[in-house]
């Protein structure tokens, strides 16, 4: 049994007549990844901030690595991280200088401090760069600066506010296998938001998606998709050498087949996984070659877009 | 306290190594050392001047005195006026504040940073004019004298730290940093330059003059003002001299003028007479120190005021 790190109770954060989070109820298991989804304004970054003592919940409560986020936010920030949303360092300051700044208000010394600082820039990558001045920094780099920022302090929990937001397909990369590298090797639970729903779908143990401050649902990635399909019955794309007459309609009357559609050389068969045999046979029957079939996998937009929907 | 101590470190290094905190104090250095060597060449020509003349000027010159009531506001709320609002627009604010540190630890940090980049400066200019004068005299300041020069030192720090805690203040009441650097500059016109202007207006507003001016009175030899004018005349005086009282800058000059205890008087409609007031340090605080507790008072409200909302402020999505 894993424990949680993150457990709200009713959080609810009201801005004036605006519900930005509304009765909040989740938990986020030590060691996962697990990704936080949601439309702009839904109330990602509210929680966030919240969790991390930055902002003060209106009604409800959690708690975060067992410290309650009113009553000893100071504490929880002693062993979670935050990279913000949009946030930055000091342009005036060299990588190397705000690093140690951050480390100073962790209250780490001075020696262990220096280790730590260059032991994070070489794992962000940015060693090279250890004296050159922040404001110098194109965008990608800034990022892998604040990242190694949010882990001078050996978090064992890390909240990434939309940490690719801006950066290009490589920096997207390589952070998504930084953060897989230190949920692997330093079992560090990490809370990720993003609008990158392919990165999501690469680093996420678990999803929730939250509209509207409310949490639509929360599961493991393979069992949205199930939930999307359905266990028993499916899509199923066939490519054919030729589609011949009366195919469709024999097709449509074998039991278990809901659906037929075609679309070229395609047919799009929805029936039960039973019936897969008979509708290639019958296929082949009409005297077809099958050069392609494969079940239609849905990508995290369409499950994604199916949430939003139903709220 | 770690925290703090770790912000004001930060700060007082950003502070010192700007370019804003080295122009002003140029800027303060420059009008200072004329004004010594104005001062040294009154206290030459004045068997009655002492040291300290080099610091309260005299009537027609520029004094220590006069560029802190012009300059002293614009110093200190430069160093303070975009202290909270730009590491919002920045976005280090939220990095900062995730860092397990109390939130007063930041504005106390850089209040400190502050006051002492601003001790610095009254420091270097306070020495740097007595090194260019005492060569220059060939004496130095007397015993009674460096207590005056000690007090102030001191007096100029709070007025200059006032000025700092209300452009904090401004810093955590407005979000952008260019709204709270107008609103700097429209307070520093106000005290420095506006309010004069204003007090006068309005003393001749409320106090009109008696028609015919003043009449030369035959064979008293010379011209004598109507008992009625002179008595209009002092009539505005007052009400300018409470407007100015609102002043925080008049307030301090007044109280540094006492307390240097060279002070010149000046009548409107009766000429400039300059009168000589050698007050003692103890008579010059006595006199005084409702205007110096008015300044503290007034950077303490500030101060006060910026923490609280600054606290109670709260890191929103997009900061």
């Amino acid at each position: 049994m894993t424990e949680n790190v993150i457990e709200t109770y009713s959080l609810t954060k009201k801005y004036g007549d605006f519900t930005a989070v509304d009765e909040l109820d989740m938990s986020v298991q030590e060691g996962e990844i697990y990704g936080f989804l949601g439309p702009n304004g839904a109330g990602k970054t509210t929680t966030i901030l919240m969790l991390m003592g930055l902002s003060v919940p209106t009604t409800g409560t959690a708690m975060v690595a067992g410290y309650d986020i009113i009553e000893s936010s100071r504490e929880i920030r002693t062993v979670a991280s935050i990279l913000p949303e949009y946030s930055s360092l000091y342009g005036e300051l060299t990588a190397f200088q705000n690093l140690d700044y951050i480390g100073r208000l962790n209250d780490i010394p001075k020696e262990a401090r220096e280790d730590k600082i260059g032991e994070m820039l070489e794992i962000v990558g940015m060693s090279d760069w250890r004296d050159e001045k922040f404001e110098a920094f194109s965008r990608g780099m800034k990022q892998r600066v604040c990242i190694a920022s949010a882990l001078i302090k050996d978090p064992k929990l890390v909240f990434l506010d939309e940490p690719t937001l801006g950066l290009d397909p490589m920096g997207t990369k390589e952070v998504r296998e930084l953060i897989l590298r230190l949920n692997r090797e330093k079992g560090m639970t990490v809370v990720l938001t993003s609008h990158l729903l392919n990165e999501v779908q690469l680093t996420c143990d678990r999803v929730s998606i939250i509209n509207k401050g409310s949490l639509v649902v929360t599961e493991t990635l393979e069992n949205l998709h199930k939930q999307m399909t359905g266990v028993e019955e499916r899509n199923v794309e066939f490519k054919l050498s030729d589609v011949p007459e009366g195919l469709i309609g024999n097709l449509e009357a074998l039991e278990g087949v809901k659906q037929v559609a075609q679309e070229d050389d395609r047919l799009y068969v929805y029936a039960g996984i039973e019936s897969d045999y008979n509708v290639s046979k019958t296929i082949v029957d009409h005297g077809a070659v099958i050069l392609l079939m494969r079940p239609k996998e849905y990508s995290m937009e369409e499950i994604f877009m199916k949430y939003y929907e139903e709220v | 306290m770690a925290g703090t101590l770790t912000v004001a470190t930060k700060e007082l290094r950003d502070q010192f190594g700007s370019k804003r905190f080295m122009i002003l104090f140029g800027l303060v250095l420059l009008l200072s050392t004329l004004s010594a060597y104005q001062g040294v060449d009154y206290i030459r020509n004045n068997e009655n001047a002492g040291f300290v003349n080099i610091f309260s000027g005299t009537q027609m010159s520029f004094s220590f005195i006069q560029t802190m009531v012009y300059f002293g506001p614009l110093l200190g709320l430069a160093l303070g006026f975009d202290a909270i609002n730009k590491e919002r627009a920045t976005g280090t604010l939220s990095i900062l504040l995730g860092q397990p540190i109390f939130r007063d630890s930041v504005i106390n940090g850089k209040l400190i940073a502050g006051a002492t980049a601003l001790t610095t400066l009254v420091l270097g200019t306070i020495g740097i004019m007595s090194g260019v004068s005492i060569p220059m005299l060939g004496f130095g300041p007397t015993l009674t004298e460096m207590t005056k020069i000690l007090a102030l030192t001191l007096l100029t720090i709070v007025y200059l730290v006032f000025w700092l805690s209300l452009g904090i203040l401004y810093s955590v009441l407005m979000k952008r940093t260019a709204t709270s650097i107008m609103a700097s500059i429209a307070t520093w016109l106000t005290f420095s330059i506006i309010i004069t202007i204003l007090a006068s207006v309005v003393a001749s507003f409320l106090v009109p003059l008696p028609g015919g001016g003043f009449r030369p009175q035959v064979g008293s030899g010379g011209i004598r003002m109507s008992e009625e004018f002179i008595e209009a005349m002092q009539e505005r005086n007052a009400v300018m001299s409470t407007i100015n009282k609102i002043s925080p800058t008049n307030l301090y000059s007044e109280a540094a003028s006492d307390i240097l205890g060279v002070a010149g008087g000046f009548m409107m409609g009766m000429g400039r007479q300059e009168f000589q007031r050698t007050l003692t340090l103890g008579e010059a605080l006595a006199a005084n120190w409702a205007n110096i507790a008015t300044i503290v008072v007034g950077l303490v409200i500030c101060f006060a005021a910026s923490y609280m909302i600054f606290l109670r402020s709260e890191i929103r999505p997009g900061d």
